[in-house]
C-alpha cells in the first residue's frame, strides 16, 4: 500500500510517455493523478505503516513509512498537483511537446510522495535527488539554450545541496540511535554531547544543503533563473511544491534526526534564523526591483518560503504551526500566481511587469484570482496568508532571544510592506490602467481558469475557515517534537 | 589443483598468440575461435576463482621459482576474486560487442590475438601471489595492450601509445624501489594481509620507508591515472572503444588501483603508514585528483575524452578510499571498483555505438540524437545516473561505502575526501547531464534529414549494453551479499 | 702434475692468437670467418670447460707462463668468475659474427676481410687475456694488442666518418693507455711488483704505514681513470656514438659487447686483487666511480634520446648501460661488484642482440639507418623485429628479460650504502629515460608508414638483402635465449659470480 502512490505515477508516466494520442494522454495524466491522490487520500486515512525495501550495508537501506507529517505532505501535493494538470493541458498545448512534459510530470508526483512517505535519510536522499533529475525537464522544456542553462544550474543547485546534506549525514549517522526519522530526534544524547560543535556544524551544512531547494540563500540562485524559462505549470509547481520538498527534507532533519532538544539555543540556529531572515529580506527586495513578470514571483517564493524556514528554525511548536500554516498557503496562493502569469501568457505573451496595465480588464477572471493570491502573499486578512503570518509573528515575539525575535517580526512587517509594493501595483494597474487603454476581452477557457478559481477559493476559505486545519496541525505537532 | 589458477592465465596468452599466427581469414571462424578463447578463459577463471573460495587456505601456484625468495606465483585470495571476477565477466560481454564492432577496423586477427593475450595478462595481475609476479604482469599488461591502443596505427595512435608506455613504464620503474625496499625490509614479498614489513628491521627507517611508499604510490598510480601522471589516459581515447571500455576503464586503470592496493594494505602495511605524513601526502593526491578529473571533464567535449576524465576522477575515489587505510576503506575501495566497472563499461560502449553509428564525438553534435538511438541513449542515462550516484544505483553504494570509511576513520583529513566527493558528484551531474540533455532535449533546429540515417546498433550491440545496464542495477539492488562478502574480504576473515 | 684443465685458459688464448696468425696467412675472407667462427666456439668450449672444473671445486689457481718464477714472470689466474666471462664473452664473440656475416660482407672490401678477421682473432686473445691476466704487465701489453685489434674493426667499414671516428677513438684510446701506463709505472715504482699478489700484499703494506700515500692515490687514479676512458666511463665517452655508430653491425656488436667490458673487468680484477675495496673506498676512487656511473646513466640516456640514428643510438645507451656497471663498482661492496659482474653479462647479450638487429633491419630497408626510414621494418625480417623488442625490453628492465635481475642486484646492493636514495632515483630516472628511447624505437620498428613511404624506402632494397639470413637467425635466436637465461635462470650464476668474486 506503501508503494502504490509512488509507483503508480512512476509506471504510470512511463505509458504517458509512450502515447501519442493527445486526448488519450491527457485523460491518462489526469487519472492518474486522481488515482495516485485518491491512493495517498486512502493512506492517509489508514493509521500508520512502515515497509523496508532493501538493505545494503549497516545504515545504508531503504524503508518507507507513513507518518502524520508525510500524510499532511501527501494531501498538500495531490491538492497542487491535480489543478496544475488540468492547467496544464491547455497551456501545453499552445507550447507543444505535451507527451514529454506530462510523461514527467506524472513521474515527479511519484517522487514527491516518495519524499513523504521516506523512513529514514537513504531513501529521502534518493527520492530528493530523483525529484531533482525529473524535474530538470521540466524546466528544460523551453527548449532554448536558456533553458538549458537554467536547467543546469537547476541541477547544479540541488544536487549540490543533496550532496553538502549527504555528506553532513555521513558523520551524522554514528550519532544517532536509530536511523529512521523519530519525531523528537534519534540522536544519542550523550555520545552527542561530546560532539556538539561538530554535530552543530553537520546540522548548519545539511540545512544549507537542503535550503538550496527551499530558495534559502546563500544557494538561492536557481529560482529566478529557471522559473521564467519554465513553462507556467512547471513554474507553478516549482515554486508551490518543489520547494517544498527542500522545507520537508529540513524539517526531517532538524526535528527527527537531530531533535529540537538538541539544537535549540546554538549558534547554529541563530546563524540559520539569520540566514532565513536575510534571504526574506532580500527576496522581497530583489522582487521589487524585478520587472518580469514570473521572475518577480520567482524572487517572491524565495522571499516567502524563507518564511517557512523561519518558523521551523525557531524550534517551538508555534513556530511549526506558523512554517506548516505557511507552507499550505504559500503553495497554494503562489501556485495561482504563477498559473494567472501563464494564462497571460497563453492570452497575450506579456511576460513583462509594464505590460499588464489594463489587463484586469481583458482577463477578468484570471486577474480576481491573482488578486486574491497576491493578497494572501501580502497577508491581509480575511486572507489565508494573514493567519500563518500571524502564528509566525506571535512565535518570533515568544522566541527566547528577544533580539532576534524581535528582528524577525520586523523582517515579517518590513518584508509584507515590500510585497505590497511589488503585487499590488499589477492589480491595481490590471484593473484601473487610469487612462484608456484599447481592450478586448480575451479570456482563456474554462479549463484554465477553473484550476486557479479552485485554487484562490481555497485561500480565501482557508483563511475565513482555518480550523479544520488547525486542528489537524495540533494532532500533527506533538508528534514532531 | 592449484594449477588450476594459472590455467585461464596460461592458455589465454597462448591462445592470443596463436590467434596472431593463425590468422584464420575466414570471419565465422575467426569470431568463433576468438568467442571460444575468451568464454574458455572466462569459465577457467571462475572455476578457479569459485574452488579458491571453497578451499580453506588456497595453495599457491608457483610457475618459475628462481631462487629461494623470488618466484612468479599466483594464489587466489578475496581482492583476487574480486578483480579477477570483475574482468572475467566483463571481458565476454564486451568480446561479444566488439566482434560487431571491429568487424570495419581491420587487422582483426591481431587485434584480437592481444586482446585474448591481455585478458591472460590482467588475470595475471589479479591472481598474483607476490609483488614480483605482480611486477612482471603489470609490465607485460603495459606491452601487450600497447597494439590494442594504437590500433589505428595514425599519427594519434602513435602518439597516445607512445605516452601510454612510457608513463607506463616509468611509473613501473618507481615502483620498483618500492618492491626493492619491500625485499630489504620486509619478510617475504608474499601478499600478507597487514603487511610484509619487519618492523624490528624498519624502525629508524621510518621516514626513508614512508618516502619510498609515496614514490611507490605514484609509480603505480600512473597506472590508476593519479594527478599529475594521468595525462596518459585521456589521450588513449583515441583507441577502438571497446579497448577505451574494458581497459581504460576496467582492466588496466583498475589494474593500477588493484597495486596501489596490493601495496598498501599487503606490502607496506597500514599500521606502519597509518597517520604518517606519507599517507596524507597520497591522500591529498587522491583528493586533488578527483576534483581535477571532473573539472576537465566537464570543460572537454569529446565524449569519450570526457568519460576518460570521468575514469580519472572515478579512479581517484578508489585510490582515496585506498589511503584511509582502514578495512572499511578497502571495502569501500573494492565497491566502488564493482560498480565503477560495470557502469564506465556501459558508457564506453553506449559512447562507441554513437561514434559508430552517427560519426558524432563531440556532444554538441548530439542534440536531438536521443530519439534516434533510444536503446543507447537510455541505457547512457540509467549509467550516468549510476555514475552521478543516484540512489539505489551503483555508483551511490561506492560512494556511501567510501564516506562511511573516510568518516569512521576519524581523521580530520578525510574529511576533505568527503568534500571533495560531493564536489565531484555535482560536476559528475553537470558533465554528465549536458551529454544526454542534448540528447533528448535537442535546443533550435535539428537537422532530421541527417538524424533520419541514424539509429541503434544492431543486437550484437544492444544486447550487451542492455545486460550491462541490467546488470549495474541489479547489482546494486542486491548488492547487501557483495558488500558482506567485501567486508569479510577486507578483514580477511575469509 | 698439474691438472689438464688448468691448461684451459692458456690454450683459449693461445687458440685465439694462432687463428689470427692463420688468418693472415689464409688472406681469404670466407675462409678466415669460419676460422674466426670455429675459434670462438672452440674457446667457448674450452672455458664453458674450464668453468665447469673451477665451479665443481670451488678453486682458483695461477699459471705462469714461461720459465720466470714468481714474482717477476707472466702469470695468469682463472676462478669460476674469469671462466664465466670467458665463456660468454667467446661465446657472444661467435654470434656477433655470426649474426653480422652478411652485414660484414656488404660493408668490407672483399681484400681487406682477411685482414678483419685476423684483426677479431687477436681482440678476442686481447679480451681473454685481461680477464685472466695476474700481471700488471702482460695487462699493459694486452690493452695495447685490444685496442689496435679494436680500432681496425672499427676502421674495416672504409668510409670517411668511420675513419676520423677511428683516429679519434684511437687518440682517445691511446690516452687512456698511456695514463694507465703512467699508473703502472708509478706503482711499479713504490710497490716493486708488477704481478698482483705480492704487489697486493705491497699495497696493503704501504697503505697500512701510509707511506707513499699521495702516490699511491695518483697511481690508482691514473689506472682507472685510463680504463676509464677506454670503456666509455662519463665524461670520457665522447668517442663511444662515433666509433660504435658507424662500424659494421659485427663490429659495433663486438665493440660494445666485449671490448668495453674487457677493460671493465681490468678494473675488477684491480679493485678486488690488486687494491682490495677496502682501499678503494678509502682514498674515495669508488665515489668518483659511483657519480661517473650515475651521471653516465643519466646524459647516456639524454643523448641516446636525441639521436634518430639507430646505431648511434644504440652507442649513446651503451654509454648509458656502462654507467650503471661503474655505479654498481661504485657502491664498493662485494654486492655491488657482483651487481656490476651480472650487468656486464646482460648488457654483453642484450646490446650485440641490439646491434645486429638495428643492422640487419637497416640492411632489410635499403641500408637506411634513420629511424624513420627503418618504419615497418620489423615486418620485412621479423626475427630481426622480435630480437630488437626482447632487447630492449630487457634493457628497459622487464621482469623476466635479463635486464630487470640486474637492476634488481643493483638496487640491491645499493640499499647497503650510504647513497641508497640517490642510487635508486638514478636508477629510477635512468629507466624512464630508457623507455622514453627504446619504446619510440621499438614502435618505430612495428608501426606500418603509410605506403608510399614504404614504397621510397624499398626503392633502395636489392632483393638479395631481403633473403632470409639464416645465420643472423640462428645468432639472434641464440641470443635472445641467453636473454631470457639470464633473466630466469639467473641464480646459478650469480652463485658463480660470488664463488668467483670471493676467489678472485
Amino acid at each position: 500500500m506503501l508503494l502504490l502512490p509512488i509507483l503508480l505515477p512512476i509506471f504510470g508516466g512511463v505509458f504517458v510517455f509512450r502515447e501519442r494520442e493527445e486526448k488519450t494522454r491527457n485523460r491518462l495524466t489526469l487519472g492518474l493523478t486522481v488515482m495516485t491522490a485518491v491512493a495517498a487520500g486512502i493512506l492517509c486515512a489508514l493509521p500508520e505503516q512502515s515497509l523496508r525495501l532493501m538493505t545494503i550495508e549497516g545504515s545504508l537501506y531503504l524503508a518507507l513509512q507513513s507518518d502524520s507529517l508525510g500524510k499532511f505532505f501527501m494531501v498538500l501535493i495531490s491538492g497542487i498537483w491535480l489543478p496544475v494538470a488540468v492547467f496544464a493541458e491547455p497551456y501545453l498545448r499552445h507550447g507543444g511537446k505535451g507527451q514529454q512534459f506530462q510523461g514527467f510530470y506524472t513521474m515527479t508526483m511519484g517522487m514527491l510522495m516518495g519524499l513523504a512517505l521516506a523512513d529514514n535519510f537513504v531513501t529521502l536522499y534518493m527520492f530528493f535527488e530523483l525529484m531533482t533529475l525529473l524535474t530538470a525537464p521540466l524546466v528544460l522544456h523551453g527548449g532554448t539554450p536558456a533553458a538549458r542553462r537554467a536547467g543546469l544550474k537547476y541541477l547544479g543547485y540541488s544536487v549540490f545541496g543533496a550532496g553538502m546534506a549527504l555528506a553532513g549525514y555521513f558523520f551524522l549517522s554514528h550519532f544517532l540511535t536509530d536511523q529512521s526519522f523519530t519525531g523528537g530526534g534519534a540522536l544519542n544524547l550523550p555520545l552527542a554531547a561530546a560532539h556538539r560543535p561538530l554535530l552543530l556544524i553537520v546540522f548548519l551544512v545539511m540545512t544549507i544543503g537542503f535550503g538550496a531547494k527551499a530558495g534559502m540563500m546563500p544557494m538561492q540562485a536557481w529560482l529566478p533563473t529557471a522559473h521564467p524559462v519554465a513553462p507556467a505549470p512547471a513554474s507553478a509547481v516549482l515554486s508551490g511544491v518543489i520547494t517544498k520538498g527542500g522545507v520537508l527534507a529540513i524539517i526531517r532533519v532538524t526535528y527527527y534526526l537531530f531533535g529540537a532538544e538538541f539544537l535549540r539555543g546554538s549558534w547554529a540556529q541563530y546563524a540559520l534564523i539569520a540566514l532565513a531572515l536575510c534571504t526574506v529580506f532580500t527576496g522581497s527586495m530583489l522582487a521589487l526591483k524585478e520587472k518580469s513578470l514570473k521572475k518577480r514571483l520567482a524572487y517572491s517564493t524565495v522571499s516567502q518560503v524563507s518564511y517557512v524556514l523561519f518558523g521551523l528554525l525557531l524550534l517551538s511548536p508555534g513556530g511549526v504551526r506558523g512554517a506548516l500554516l505557511q507552507m499550505t498557503f504559500h503553495a497554494l496562493a503562489k501556485d495561482t500566481l504563477f498559473l494567472a502569469a501563464g494564462a497571460i501568457i497563453v492570452a497575450t505573451n506579456f511576460t513583462h511587469v509594464d505590460q499588464l496595465a489594463g489587463i484586469g480588464k481583458r482577463m477578468p477572471r484570471t486577474m480576481v484570482c491573482f488578486s486574491g493570491a497576491a493578497l494572501s502573499i501580502i497577508g491581509i486578512p480575511p486572507m489565508s496568508g494573514f493567519i500563518s503570518k500571524w502564528y509566525l509573528a506571535s512565535a518570533a515575539l515568544n522566541f527566547e532571544v528577544r533580539a532576534l525575535g524581535y528582528l524577525g517580526v520586523a523582517m515579517l512587517i518590513l518584508s509584507a510592506l515590500m510585497t505590497a509594493g511589488y503585487l499590488l501595483p499589477i492589480v491595481v494597474r490590471g484593473f484601473f490602467p487610469g487612462r484608456d487603454v484599447l481592450v478586448e476581452r480575451r479570456e482563456v477557457g474554462p479549463r484554465m481558469t477553473a484550476p486557479m478559481l479552485v485554487m484562490s477559493i481555497a485561500v480565501l476559505v482557508l483563511g475565513l475557515f482555518p480550523n479544520g486545519l488547525q486542528a489537524w496541525i495540533s494532532t500533527l505537532l506533538p508528534q514532531i517534537f | 589443483m592449484q594449477w588450476l589458477q594459472a590455467l585461464p592465465i596460461l592458455i589465454s596468452v597462448v591462445l592470443g598468440i596463436g590467434l596472431t599466427i593463425l590468422q584464420p581469414g575466414e570471419r565465422k571462424v575467426r569470431n568463433a575461435y576468438i568467442m571460444g578463447s575468451v568464454m574458455l578463459t572466462a569459465g577457467l577463471s571462475f572455476a578457479a576463482i569459485i574452488a579458491a573460495g571453497m578451499a580453506d587456505t588456497a595453495p599457491a601456484c608457483t610457475l618459475v621459482r628462481f631462487s629461494s625468495e623470488f618466484s612468479i606465483s599466483l594464489r587466489i585470495d578475496g581482492c583476487s576474486m574480486v578483480y579477477g571476477a570483475i574482468v572475467s565477466a566483463l571481458w565476454p560481454l564486451i568480446t561479444l560487442y566488439s566482434l560487431d564492432y571491429m568487424s570495419h577496423e581491420g587487422h582483426e586477427s591481431r587485434f584480437f590475438g592481444f586482446w585474448i593475450a591481455s585478458f591472460g595478462v590482467v588475470l595475471g595481475i589479479a591472481f598474483a601471489e607476490d609483488f614480483l609476479t605482480l611486477y612482471l604482469f603489470y609490465e607485460l599488461l603495459t606491452l601487450v595492450t600497447l597494439p590494442l591502443v594504437m590500433h589505428f596505427m595514425d599519427e594519434k595512435a602513435r602518439y597516445a601509445g607512445r605516452k601510454y608506455v612510457v608513463y607506463s613504464l616509468a611509473g613501473a620503474a618507481f615502483a620498483f624501489i618500492g618492491i626493492v625496499f619491500l625485499l630489504r625490509y620486509g619478510t617475504t614479498l608474499d601478499f600478507t594481509y597487514g603487511g610484509v614489513l619487519d618492523l624490528a628491521k624498519a624502525a629508524g627507517n621510518e621516514t626513508t620507508l614512508w618516502a619510498v611508499f609515496v614514490l611507490t604510490f605514484f609509480g603505480f598510480g600512473v597506472k590508476a591515472a593519479i594527478f599529475p601522471f594521468g595525462a596518459w589516459l585521456p589521450d588513449a581515447s583515441v583507441a577502438p572503444t571497446p579497448v577505451s571500455a574494458l581497459l581504460h576503464a576496467v582492466a588496466v586503470v583498475k589494474a593500477g588501483a588493484f597495486a596501489v592496493l596490493r601495496l598498501i594494505y599487503f606490502g607496506f602495511g597500514t599500521d606502519f603508514l597509518r597517520g604518517s605524513w606519507a599517507q596524507y601526502a597520497v591522500m591529498t593526491a587522491a583528493i586533488l585528483t578527483i576534483i581535477y578529473g571532473a573539472a576537465r571533464a566537464l570543460r572537454t567535449p569529446h565524449l569519450k575524452r570526457r568519460l576518460a576524465f570521468s575514469t580519472v576522477s572515478n579512479l581517484s575515489y578508489i585510490l582515496f578510499s585506498l589511503t584511509l587505510m582502514t578495512p572499511a576503506g578497502l571495502v569501500g575501495a573494492l565497491a566502488h571498483m564493482v560498480y565503477h566497472a560495470v557502469v564506465k563499461i556501459t558508457m564506453f560502449c553506449c559512447a562507441g555505438s554513437i561514434i559508430q553509428k552517427s560519426g558524432r564525438e563531440y556532444i554538441y553534435e548530439f542534440e536531438g540524437l536521443g530519439r534516434r538511438m533510444p536503446v543507447v541513449f537510455g541505457t547512457f542515462t540509467v549509467s550516468a545516473f549510476a555514475l552521478i550516484g543516484v540512489p539505489p544505483l551503483g555508483g551511490f553504494v561506492g560512494k556511501w561505502m567510501i564516506c562511511t570509511a573516510a568518516v569512521l576513520s576519524e581523521d580530520p583529513w578525510a574529511y576533505f575526501g568527503i568534500g571533495a566527493l560531493i564536489l565531484s558528484t555535482l560536476l559528475t551531474t553537470l558533465y554528465m547531464m549536458t551529454i544526454f540533455v542534448r540528447a533528448w532535449f535537442p535546443v533550435g533546429t535539428v537537422d532530421h534529414e541527417a538524424l533520419s540515417k541514424i539509429h541503434d546498433p544492431g543486437p550484437a550491440m544492444t544486447i550487451p549494453l542492455m545486460v550491462l545496464a541490467a546488470a549495474g542495477i541489479v547489482l546494486a539492488l542486491f548488492s547487501a551479499p557483495l558488500i558482506e562478502f567485501l567486508q569479510a574480504v577486507s578483514l580477511n576473515t575469509l | 702434475m698439474r691438472p689438464f684443465y688448468e691448461n684451459l685458459p692458456f690454450l683459449s688464448m693461445f687458440a685465439a692468437i694462432f687463428c689470427g696468425v692463420l688468418s693472415s696467412v689464409i688472406r681469404d675472407g670466407r675462409r678466415a670467418y669460419v676460422l674466426a667462427l670455429a675459434m670462438a666456439a672452440v674457446t667457448a668450449a674450452m672455458s664453458a670447460v674450464l668453468l665447469y672444473y673451477v665451479c665443481t671445486r670451488d678453486v682458483s689457481f695461477v699459471y705462469s707462463m714461461g720459465r720466470f718464477a714468481a714474482p717477476y714472470g707472466n702469470a695468469i689466474k682463472a676462478g669460476p668468475l674469469q671462466a664465466l666471462l670467458a665463456t660468454v664473452f667467446s661465446i657472444v664473440m661467435g654470434l656477433s659474427l655470426l649474426g653480422g656475416g652478411r652485414g660484414l660482407s656488404h660493408d668490407i672490401l672483399p681484400e681487406k676481410q682477411g685482414l678483419y678477421f685476423v684483426m677479431a682473432d687477436l681482440m678476442l686473445a686481447g679480451i681473454l687475456a685481461l680477464i685472466y691476466t695476474n700481471d700488471m704487465f702482460t695487462a699493459y701489453v694486452f690493452i695495447e694488442i685490444t685496442t689496435i685489434a679494436a680500432c681496425a674493426m672499427v676502421m674495416a667499414k672504409d668510409t670517411g666518418p668511420n675513419l676520423i671516428a677511428t683516429i679519434r677513438y684511437l687518440f682517445m684510446s691511446l690516452l687512456g693507455s698511456g695514463l694507465f701506463l703512467i699508473g703502472l709505472a708509478l706503482l711499479d715504482s713504490i710497490g716493486g711488483y708488477l704481478l698482483m699478489e705480492p704487489l697486493a700484499r705491497a699495497v696493503e703494506i704501504l697503505a697500512e704505514l701510509g707511506r707513499y700515500h699521495r702516490p699511491l692515490i695518483v697511481s690508482i687514479g691514473l689506472m682507472v681513470v685510463g680504463l676509464g676512458i677506454k670503456s666509455a666511463m662519463f665524461p670520457f665517452h665522447l668517442w663511444l656514438p662515433d666509433a660504435h655508430g658507424g662500424a659494421t653491425s659485427s663490429s659495433s656488436a663486438i665493440l660494445s659487447g666485449i671490448v668495453l667490458k674487457g677493460y671493465v673487468v681490468l678494473i675488477i680484477t684491480l679493485m678486488t686483487r690488486v687494491f682490495g675495496l677496502e682501499l678503494m673506498r678509502e682514498v674515495g676512487v669508488t665515489h668518483i666511480l659511483l657519480i661517473a656511473g650515475m651521471l653516465g646513466m643519466i646524459f647516456g640516456s639524454l643523448a641516446a634520446m636525441r639521436e634518430y640514428h639507430v646505431k648511434r643510438m644504440l652507442a649513446n645507451s651503451s654509454v648509458a648501460q656502462i654507467g650503471y656497471i661503474f655505479m654498481g663498482l661504485g657502491l664498493g661492496t662485494e654486492f655491488g661488484v657482483a651487481a656490476a659482474c651480472f650487468h656486464i653479462l646482460v648488457h654483453a647479450t642484450c646490446k650485440p642482440l641490439l646491434f645486429l638487429c638495428a643492422g640487419r633491419l637497416s640492411d632489410v630497408s635499403g641500408h637506411h639507418r634513420s629511424l624513420k626510414n627503418l618504419r615497418g621494418s620489423a615486418y620485412r625480417d621479423f626475427g630481426a623485429g622480435v630480437g630488437f623488442t626482447v632487447g630492449a625490453l630487457s634493457m628497459i628492465g622487464i621482469p623476466l628479460l635479463g635486464g630487470f635481475v640486474s637492476k634488481l642486484y643493483l638496487s640491491e646492493a645499493a640499499l647497503e650504502s650510504p647513497y641508497v636514495a640517490a642510487v635508486l632515483l638514478t636508477i629510477a630516472v635512468s629507466t624512464v629515460l630508457n623507455a622514453l628511447y627504446y619504446v619510440p624505437a621499438t614502435l618505430a620498428i612495428w608501426v606500418r608508414p603509410p605506403w608510399e613511404e614504404i614504397r621510397e624506402v624499398m626503392h633502395d632494397v636489392k632483393p638479395e638483402d631481403t633473403r632470409f639470413d639464416r645465420s643472423f637467425f640462428t645468432a639472434s635466436a641464440l641470443f635472445i635465449c641467453l636473454v631470457f637465461l639470464l633473466g630466469i635462470a639467473y641464480h646459478p650464476v650469480m652463485n658463480v659470480i660470488y664463488a668467483g668474486i670471493r676467489l678472485m
